[in-house]
């Protein structure tokens, strides 16, 4: 296991989900440093073949393995697990226990607003983004 | 009290038992089919089916009028948002939740949750506790925790060990209330011996008590 402090301004993607395999795949194309973490380790084959980042087997609601991560030092989580309750927990862990400066949290439940608001966490709500797209595409009525 | 209980299956039960009929008005939440009807048969309450860190299920449940919620999910995280959504949204100024992951007592402390409770911690806690004062040592408190009384069971080696109470000099921080010598049980005075397999009873105040049980447990130099 590598250790997570030699990576400076790393980003954390928590959860290989569709989503977070499409950004960590991005990014890696783009040199960024980057760690993913996911409870299931065949998730990683989203991963492309030339990811050259680090990737971390393990239950991220357990504060040790987000620490192996390297949370502490991280510049920017993206967290994107299928379940809405994960990602608040790891979101507001990392603001109020690590401040992480960036945080980036998909939500697919739209109450689940209210339990970010005023923390400063950048919400994705895919379900607000279809009804977007839709209205666009029937020609921009909402 | 208001109280909804949400999840847990064997421990709802339990604590629904011990709520019921103490002038409690309870609510049940549960996801699972099966354990919901069981418990609505079981306890004529009403149950409400569903994820309970959903909002529409807290409002199915009136948890806006609840006074305490108490979430018992298997999912550390679940537990959490449940609590949040109970206290954010609906202003339930009291929620207690369990977790599975011993770790995240102290996480959901620092998140704000402080009513957590692990068994595991408890267990630990409660054995550390224990060994503190060595593990064969059981102790009473009396006065919400400003008396407590050790029972300490004397060994041949201890330097107190067939000695006359009057001469070891008992610190003045305790007393022997009580003496039990199978099958007698002795109010003992200055001239009453101890002896091995003799059970002491000391009172003491907390803060002294470690001392006394020092003190009793000396063992005779070689």
């Amino acid at each position: 296991m590598m250790k997570s402090k030699i990576l400076k301004n790393k980003t954390l993607i928590v959860g290989c989900s569709s989503l977070g395999a499409t950004i960590t795949n991005k990014y890696s194309s783009e040199g960024k440093n980057l760690m993913v973490i996911d409870k299931n380790p065949k998730n990683f084959d989203r991963l492309s073949d030339r990811f050259s980042g680090y990737t971390i087997t393990g239950d991220v609601t357990s504060i040790d393995v987000l620490e192996e991560a390297g949370i502490a030092s991280a510049k920017e989580i993206v967290i994107v697990t299928d379940q809405d309750n994960i990602n608040i927990f790891v979101a507001h862990i990392a603001r109020k226990i690590y401040d992480v400066p960036n945080i980036y949290v998909r939500l697919l439940d739209p109450n689940n607003e209210a339990l970010i608001k005023g923390m400063d966490i950048k919400a994705i709500f895919p379900l607000e983004l279809s009804y977007d797209k839709f209205n666009i595409l029937r020609g921009g009525r909402r | 009290m208001r109280i909804v209980i949400a999840n847990g299956n064997n421990s709802a039960d339990y604590i629904i038992e011990n709520f019921k009929g103490r002038s409690h008005s309870l609510t049940i939440i549960n996801d699972d089919r099966d354990v919901a009807n069981k418990l609505a048969r079981s306890s004529k309450l009403p149950v409400v089916l569903g994820d309970f860190t959903k909002v529409p299920t807290l409002k199915e449940a009136h948890i806006d009028d609840a006074d305490l919620f108490i979430a018992l999910g298997h999912k550390d995280a679940d537990n959490y948002v449940g609590c949040l959504h109970a206290r954010k949204q609906f202003g339930v100024k009291k929620c207690i939740c369990i977790v599975q992951n011993p770790k995240n007592v102290e996480v959901f402390k620092r998140l704000g949750l402080d009513s957590v409770i692990s068994s595991t911690e408890t267990l630990v806690s409660s054995v550390l506790a224990e060994s503190s004062l060595e593990s064969l040592i059981k102790t009473m408190s009396f006065e919400n925790d400003k008396i407590v009384m050790s029972e300490i069971v004397i060994k041949p080696n201890y330097l107190i060990s067939h000695k006359r109470i009057m001469d070891i000099n008992f610190p003045k921080e305790g007393s022997i209330a009580c003496v039990y010598r199978r099958p007698r049980v002795i109010i003992p005075n200055g001239s009453t011996l101890i002896l091995p397999k003799d059970k002491l009873f000391v009172l003491s105040t907390p803060e002294s008590q470690k001392m006394l049980i020092d003190f009793v447990q000396k063992s005779k130099k070689k």
